[in-house]
């Protein structure tokens, strides 16, 4: 596969304009995309995400029981991580609007504790022109996402319907 | 002594368990807004809604729950009666979104057991994949294939059966059963 050089989250836009989010034109296969932010997680990242969606796992609220486990420290739920790492990659991928078509493939590296610190890097793996809704296409991404010391969390493939870039008639979206 | 649900070990699973979960989950704008920002998400379709006009040529109505926030849910209301007893989450495949969830449904979800089996350098521990259908009234909104590490009841009850005793002793001791 060729590989284009690395693209920075939104290149700086022109005096007095947000740039826009990337479309159906920019997701030529094989471009990497250097998502902006990264996100160190807290205890109250953790727990809050636990408990709000019912993660009975008790090593992710439960100091004692996390030892009892052999943790160093209180893990971090996979999904958590699967969330922040997919979430630093919508301002590129799927910010411009268009539904979650499904993920795949998705697999956890290194245990992630509270206190570490995620990236998140995508390559387009593929894409294609929507038969049914002209204006859209299908674009496949593969993201991987990666702790402070480089060591792979998670990685996972999605796809999702995006908009191709609108006439330049004035109208923003 | 009584235990809350005895968790199943991974020798208590096997293919063509069937499970519906017995809570379900009314999806609230927290759920969606907050965890969308909580972990950096960005599309607007969670937190905004004047951007709904503009969104799929004004398709939906209301906020879209978040599908990461949606997989932590469904996932989430198996977790109780079949993965108490995780190690780590080993990975999701076909992770698909059938119909949109909006603020106000709730969500129920069943689980199938697919396979169970060894995993490599693992002793103590067996992996389980089942399939998990999410629900809101009749129609599924999500389907996801989870695959997790359980600990084996022959590597972890007798230390598990000590954990429970140390933490409970002092209270044990308080009601003046010790």
């Amino acid at each position: 596969m060729t590989t284009s050089p690395i693209s920075p989250t939104s290149a700086v836009p022109a005096a007095g304009r947000t740039a826009g989010p990337y479309h159906y034109e920019d997701f030529e296969p094989g471009r990497l995309f250097a998502h902006h932010w990264g996100r160190t997680l807290t205890e109250a990242d953790a727990v809050l995400f636990a408990t709000q969606t019912h993660q009975y796992q008790p090593a992710l609220f439960n100091a004692a029981y996390a030892a009892h486990l052999g943790h160093r420290d209180r893990p971090v739920s996979e999904l958590l991580t699967f969330s922040v790492v997919l979430g630093l990659s919508v301002a590129d991928l799927t910010e411009s609007g268009g539904p979650f078509l499904g993920a795949d493939e998705m697999s956890f590296g290194v245990p992630v504790y509270v206190g570490d610190t995620l990236d998140a890097t995508s390559v387009v793996v593929s894409r294609r022109e929507s038969g049914s809704r002209p204006g859209w296409g299908v674009v496949r991404w593969r993201t991987v996402g990666t702790n402070q010391h480089g060591d792979m969390v998670v990685h996972y493939q999605r796809s999702s319907l995006v908009r191709r870039r609108p006439e330049e008639t004035g109208a923003d979206t | 002594m009584t235990v809350t649900t005895a968790a199943y070990y991974f020798e208590d699973i096997e293919p063509g368990l069937v499970v519906e979960h017995r809570r379900g989950h009314s999806v609230c704008t927290a759920d969606n807004q907050l965890l969308s920002l909580l972990t950096m998400n960005t599309a607007q379709t969670h937190f905004n809604r004047d951007s709904l006009s503009s969104y799929m040529d004004g398709a939906f109505p209301e906020p879209l729950l978040n599908a990461c926030v949606a997989l932590a849910l469904a996932v989430g209301l198996t977790t109780d009666d079949l993965s108490a007893n995780a190690l780590a989450d080993l990975g999701y495949a076909e992770f698909r979104m059938p119909a949109p969830v909006f603020v106000g449904d709730s969500l129920y979800a069943a689980s199938e057991v697919v396979e169970v089996a060894d995993v490599p350098d693992r002793a103590d521990a067996g992996g389980v994949t089942y399939r998990i259908t999410a629900r809101c009234g009749d129609t599924t909104v999500l389907t996801v294939r989870r695959h997790v590490l359980i600990k084996r009841r022959s590597h972890w009850l007798a230390r598990d059966e000590e954990f429970l005793r140390a933490v409970h002793a002092a209270g044990t001791a308080l009601l003046g059963r010790g």
